[in-house]
């Protein structure tokens, strides 16, 4: 027998695989297709202090091996968060390991929604800072992409909550691990990677962009290569848990995120293909261990070899 | 048969083609205006699945899609010979509310609007009217079912080359004319610019239970990515907020449409 469980340090999850935030909704939109304490984690899509309508339409376009998004984080707001019955009562009652998104235009946001998240946890194993939101007060830097904000926003977080905490880090910088670096210093558990990689379509008949926003964040099987590069990079500079996610379709696409340094990974995209990817990734996963005589998931995080 | 073989797949008329899959388990949940997702098999680098409207279900399992070949994914549906597997995800969506005994239903459709609203005029206890329009006549799909259904059929094309020369909301008020005494109750799939200005006419002339099946590029099909919203009333300081198509949609009251920028 394979032991699936997974120990992230601050918490346990039942096996390696994760929703990725923003492709399984709030869980409640799955709840008919499976159980979802099948699930390593429901990692819900991004929560702010105020309910926001989001970009306007066209939000997505469909490319060669993936999708371009801008839905621009649409969501109810962390009151109806805690208290609309498809949300977090829902999620408590299904029994699921949940991780919150979180997002904010500013640093005082940011801490507000995980102020309100820490003063009603119950449920919750741990927030996901998505730190690749565009719209920031702060000169319109994106916090993702500067290190300094980047440092900041993760240690304010911490200090107005004691969830466990997971960096979203963005793939739209030169040097990933750095980010990795800075808000393991700044006081997070964890990190997670990759979010969306910008990215744009035009129709050339209209000549217009596909996606109202013009451009858009590059998700499905295309970016898997620069996923699974980036997750290298990062589990060997840091040596907090490392969740990897991008393009990862597969039982066979989740191993090479561990063999490269991933403890766990999220499926994002593949769930719009099929509502049972995540389960297919579990099977999968433990089709391959069991196939490489290994007992537990453990066994091959970072277990590359040298070329 | 395997759930999601193709039992067929012909050309109905001109750009149009009528798939149909043996799928019992979705036949028997299907309700009028709802839809399947579906993956095609053969479409290589481009994963989506696409989303069509249930034209029409059989007690012996067999379900009826009727698409109109747009781009890569209706093209490489449309080249899949019998027997080949295609996974689907349905039936989605809410569907319509049917007509009652008292109801005339009156069918607003446009381009693959009838083959969205096909299984009401099949299912309706009283028969009623279909008022169609296209671009031009070879647009104008499946006449004859609904005329078989015991429905009327008037149509419109934009460039007058069969029916009414001009906008199928044209026909809408001889149609309100004509049926005073009745209980008329308004159905409507199509593209958006017509359902938008049907909508701002149904909600002007105080049919606020006609239902519009509004639909937008669709992703998961679920409501998990909120890719597929439209703008719906909301009692919000901006009186709209995006609704999702798939999950609480597509059939839409006319009331709740917002008719605004
Ligand atoms: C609820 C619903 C019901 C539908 N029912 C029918 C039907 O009964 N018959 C029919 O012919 N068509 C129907 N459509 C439209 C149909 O889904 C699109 O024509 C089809 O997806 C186009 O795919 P493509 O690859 O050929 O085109 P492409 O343009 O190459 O597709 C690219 C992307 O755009 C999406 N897309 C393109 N046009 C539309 C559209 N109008 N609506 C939604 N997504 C779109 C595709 O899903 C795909 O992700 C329906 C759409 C929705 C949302
Ligand atoms: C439609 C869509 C919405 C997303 N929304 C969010 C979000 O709200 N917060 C976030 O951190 N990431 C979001 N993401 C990014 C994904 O969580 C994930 O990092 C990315 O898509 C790469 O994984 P994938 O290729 O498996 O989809 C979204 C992605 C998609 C496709």
């Amino acid at each position: 027998m394979v032991d699936l469980t997974v120990d992230l340090g601050k918490f346990k999850i039942a096996n390696p695989v994760m929703t990725a935030s923003g492709t399984f909704g709030y869980g409640f939109e799955y709840k008919d297709y499976y159980d979802l304490r099948e699930l390593g984690a429901v990692v819900v899509k991004g929560i702010a202090v105020k309910p926001s309508h989001g970009n306007p339409t066209p939000r997505v376009a469909e490319v060669a091996g993936g999708m371009l998004n801008a839905i621009g984080l649409q969501g109810p707001g962390v009151d109806k968060f805690l208290h609309g019955a498809e949300y977090m009562p829902f999620l408590r009652q299904s029994g699921a390991t949940v991780i919150v998104n979180i997002w904010g235009k500013s640093i005082e946001e940011y801490c507000e929604v995980a102020a309100r998240l820490d003063a009603e946890s119950e449920g919750i194993a741990a927030l996901e800072i998505n730190i690749s939101c565009p719209n920031v007060k702060e000169g319109g830097i994106a916090f993702g992409t500067d290190l300094k904000l980047a440092h900041k926003v993760v240690s304010e977080i911490r200090k107005v909550t004691s969830l466990p905490l997971i960096t979203k880090l963005s793939p739209n910088v030169t040097c990933i691990a750095d980010f990795a670096r800075a808000v393991a210093a700044a006081g997070s558990d964890m990190v997670s990677l990759i979010n969306t990689l910008t990215g744009m379509a035009i129709n050339i008949e209209t000549r217009r962009s596909y996606i109202a926003n013009i451009t858009g964040g590059l998700s499905g099987p295309a970016i898997k290569p620069v996923a699974v590069r980036m997750v290298y990079e990062v589990a060997r500079a840091v040596e907090i848990p490392v969740i990897g996610m991008g393009g990862i379709m597969t039982g066979e696409d989740a191993v090479e995120f561990l063999l490269a340094g991933a403890d766990a990974v999220a499926v994002g995209t593949a769930i719009f293909v099929d509502p049972y990817a995540p389960l297919k990734v579990i099977k999968g996963i433990q089709e391959y261990l069991e196939r490489h005589g290994c007992k537990s998931v453990g066994e091959i995080v970072g277990a590359m070899e040298k070329p | 048969m395997k759930t999601g073989e193709i039992v067929s797949n012909r050309v109905l008329q001109d750009e149009y083609y009528e798939v149909k899959f043996y799928a019992p388990e979705i036949c028997r949940k299907t309700r009028a205006g709802q839809f399947v997702h579906v993956k095609i098999e053969n479409l290589k680098d481009r994963i989506l699945r696409r989303p069509f409207s249930i034209s029409d279900v059989s007690g012996d399992g067999v379900l009826t899609v009727v698409y109109k070949r747009v781009g890569k994914g209706t093209e490489a549906l449309s080249t899949l010979p019998a027997g080949t597997v295609c996974n689907l995800l349905g039936p989605l969506g809410n569907p319509y509310s049917p007509p009652d005994n008292e109801e005339f239903p009156v069918i607003v459709a446009g381009g693959y609007g009838s083959a969205a609203t096909y299984l009401i005029a099949k299912n309706s206890p009283g028969k009623g009217i279909l008022l169609l329009g296209a671009r031009s006549k070879n647009d104008l799909i499946l006449i004859d079912k609904f005329t078989a259904a015991g429905f009327e059929v008037r149509t419109s094309t934009d460039d007058g080359s069969q029916g009414h020369k001009g906008f199928v909301t044209e026909l809408v008020d001889r149609v309100i004319e004509e049926n005073k005494d009745k209980k008329i109750r308004f159905y409507a799939c199509g593209p958006t610019p017509m359902l938008l200005a049907l909508a701002k006419m149904l909600q002007d002339r105080g049919c606020n239970d006609a239902e519009l099946s509004l639909d937008h590029l669709m992703c998961c099909g679920v409501g998990a990515c909120f890719a597929c919203v439209v703008k719906v009333r909301a009692d919000n300081e901006d009186g709209w907020r995006y609704a999702r198509t798939c999950k609480e949609g597509p059939v839409f009251k006319a009331s709740e449409v917002y008719t605004g920028e």
